[in-house]
């Protein structure tokens, strides 16, 4: 059977009770969403991030959430980038950007020069940042700089913590001050919703203006499964654990055996190495991980963290990949 | 069918076990000396081993330029040519040649960057290759990582080429331990990702190549200053932005354009300082090395320590394509001198398109 490490999915499945919400979500298939039901989500979502309801929109994965940001404020701003980032943002933030300008962050350490992006600030713009940065993992954006930056009244920003469960790091707690500061989420990672899709937005006072029309078009399944989620959130506290040991064991693994370890606070590991084929070679055996040659640059991968079983044979895999001559 | 040429530079990459940094013109007789075992059979020999499709007809130069190699599996092909006990580049192009009479779809060549350039004087821009990589010096991006990837690009039935960058590695600096490089030219390698040395075919993150570079011509052209030297690198970018300004950019040399007309065509140190010494205002355009990102120091070396300090940081203008500059991890220098070199390190903005632009670390 193929192992999947290569979209930064929970390797651990619904639980019980969750999967019963989805079923009983699943039953009710028929109806649109009931008014009530989202309010309880909102409200959930709220209590677990201490934001006021009224801050709060969902929808079905967060990219949709950040590709509506850009159709919106994009026209008269210029979208500032870090590369890489989560690509299917950048794509888009290409495709509709009337400026754009990439900030390009360097092996070894991945940093991201405040004073770079605070320099670009001359102009109207719309910051879109992924904190932990994907695929790198690296936090590339402090609370210093957030405030910094949220000084220029001309500049919005948009902070993607798809994998704040991971890294502890939020800027939630900056909403009421900041109008300006958006918050992408998921509960595809670490609540382990990815195939059922829920993403939401924490918003300052004037991202909610902009939003307040934005239609909430959640299937009843992912309804009930993240307010049972919410509701018992100790399934995911437990697998967020279970994944970040296994991280450390895999990162310790991995420089045993001399490939290049890139630290980072998320539940996925980039890699570098210089063996020809390494992608493909993984794949033969039936382990599939992200090859960033495809969007990035030649020789570096990202691998999820997956099941003890999964990482194992990872591991033993990666061990037997000779060096190509 | 598809029409396969197959030409192995039998002495690629005998000098590196002997401690030779080539095998071009003498240096061959004394790895010979020095008990240097060949390297290429090895290397083809591996490549083809994984080679599985069955449409190919292979056409191939005698012995052990290939005959020797392709006749111990069960390809289709047929040899041509002749060839002495000793072979040389000559022996490469000629054999070429009578490939493309022959006509082939594709040319698989085995050898260095000194085989690619061969190959380039013959082949241009006209049919594609394949390079499996044997020789001492490996810097030109045209080659695949390795015969692994060599037999994946083969397999990977693609009509979507990348233009890559043949390097010339001065072979006699090279051995007195100094590394001196010009852009030799380019050659067509079918687009696969990430089995190829250095940078790799678009990714659907950035723009297509084409768009890329007229959408930086655009920009460049409507923001040309009047009463100012514009010098031109080498490059196709660079080449784009020429035809844009109407003016006839040679493909590896340095131009100069004032007020949109040209003035100097392929110029060297002397000529650059002379205009540079010319004009009161004066500005660089540059394009990075696919792959190794240097921007100064390889492809260029007209663009000497002097030449830069009279130009000053500021008016260095680099550009690149999205998918060039987003497969870079930082740009380069290496002019030779150290002062000068530090002076340009930090970030730098490369235009990338009419309305995007990225900031790069220089190292």
């Amino acid at each position: 059977m193929t192992i999947n490490l290569q979209k930064n999915e929970n390797p651990y499945p619904l639980s019980e009770n969750i999967k019963e919400a989805a079923i009983k979500g699943l039953e009710k298939a028929n109806r649109y969403s009931e008014p009530k039901d989202i309010m309880e989500l909102k409200e959930l979502l709220g209590q677990y991030n201490n934001v006021p309801t009224e801050r709060i929109v969902l929808s079905h994965g967060s990219n949709l959430l950040l590709r509506e940001i850009i159709n919106i404020f994009s026209k008269d701003r210029k979208i500032i980038r870090i590369n890489p980032s989560f690509f299917p943002v950048t794509q888009y933030a290409l495709k509709q950007a009337t400026r754009i300008t990439k900030i390009q962050i360097s092996p070894p350490n991945f940093d991201l020069d405040p004073e770079l992006l605070l320099n670009e600030l001359s102009e109207p713009s719309l910051i879109i940042i992924d904190n932990p940065n994907n695929p790198t993992g690296k936090i590339l954006i402090n609370e210093d700089t957030a405030e910094k930056v949220l000084k220029n009244k001309d500049v919005l920003l948009v902070v993607d913590e798809a994998y704040y469960e991971f890294s502890g790091q939020t800027f939630a707690s900056m909403l009421e001050k900041y109008p300006r500061l958006a918050i992408a989420r998921t509960m595809d990672k670490a609540f382990s919703l990815a195939g059922l899709r829920m993403g939401y937005l924490l918003m300052g006072d004037y991202f909610k203006e902009h939003f307040s029309d934005f239609p909430v078009n959640l299937s009843t399944p992912t309804l009930f499964a993240a307010i049972e989620s919410l509701n018992t959130p100790e399934y995911m506290t437990a697998n967020v654990a279970k994944i970040l040991a296994e991280k450390i064991r895999i990162e310790k693994e991995l420089l045993k055996i001399g490939i290049q370890v890139f630290p980072g606070k998320a539940n996925f590991i980039l890699i570098k190495t210089n063996t020809p084929g390494f992608g493909k070679k993984l794949k033969d055996e039936g382990l599939n991980i992200c090859n960033l040659a495809d969007d990035w640059i030649n020789g570096y991968y990202r691998i999820s963290i997956g099941i003890q079983e999964e990482n194992n044979k990872l591991l033993s895999i990666i061990k037997t990949i000779g060096k190509d001559v | 069918m598809k029409s396969i040429g197959l030409i192995v530079n039998p002495i690629a990459g005998m000098g590196g076990s002997v401690g030779l940094k080539g095998t071009d013109g003498k240096t061959y007789k004394k790895a010979i000396e020095l008990g240097a075992q060949p390297t290429t059979p090895e290397r083809i020999k591996k490549t083809l081993a994984l080679v599985n499709r069955k449409d190919l007809y292979f056409i191939t130069a005698p012995g052990k330029m290939g005959e020797d190699y392709i006749k111990k599996f069960d390809f289709k092909y047929e040899v041509i040519s002749k060839i002495e006990a000793e072979t040389n580049a000559d022996d490469t192009k000629r054999i070429i040649r009578e490939m493309l009479v022959k006509g082939i779809d594709l040319l698989i060549f085995v050898g260095g960057d000194g085989t690619a350039r061969d190959v380039y004087d013959v082949l241009g821009l006209t049919i594609p290759v394949v390079g499996i990589p044997s020789g001492v010096k490996m810097f030109s991006p045209v080659f695949a990582l390795s015969t692994f990837a060599a037999a994946e690009i083969i397999n990977n039935k693609t009509d979507e080429l990348i233009e890559k960058e043949v390097l010339d590695i001065d072979e006699e600096a090279f051995r007195n331990g100094k590394l001196a490089a010009k852009l030799y030219g380019y050659l067509k390698v079918p687009k696969n990702p990430s089995l190829l040395q250095g940078k790799k075919e678009p990714s659907n993150i950035t723009k297509p190549e084409k768009i890329s570079k007229e959408e930086i011509s655009q920009y460049i052209f409507e923001n040309i200053e009047t009463d100012t030297l514009y010098i031109l690198g080498p490059g196709t970018t660079l080449k784009t932005i020429a035809d844009k300004i109407g003016v006839e950019k040679s493909l590896l040399g340095i131009d100069a354009v004032f007020n949109k007309k040209l003035i100097g065509k392929d110029l060297n140190e002397k000529g650059l300082l002379e205009l540079i010494k010319k004009y009161k205002k004066n500005k660089i355009i540059l394009t990075p090395i696919g792959g190794n990102g240097f921007i100064l120091g390889r492809a260029s070396k007209q663009f000497t320590p002097e030449v830069i300090k009279l130009i000053g940081k500021e008016n260095l203008i680099v550009v690149a394509t999205e998918d060039k500059i987003s497969r870079l991890e930082c740009l380069r220098v290496d002019t030779g001198d150290v002062k000068v070199d530090e002076g340009l390190k930090g970030h730098c903005k490369v235009i990338t398109g009419y309305k995007s632009e990225t900031l790069i670390d220089v190292k």
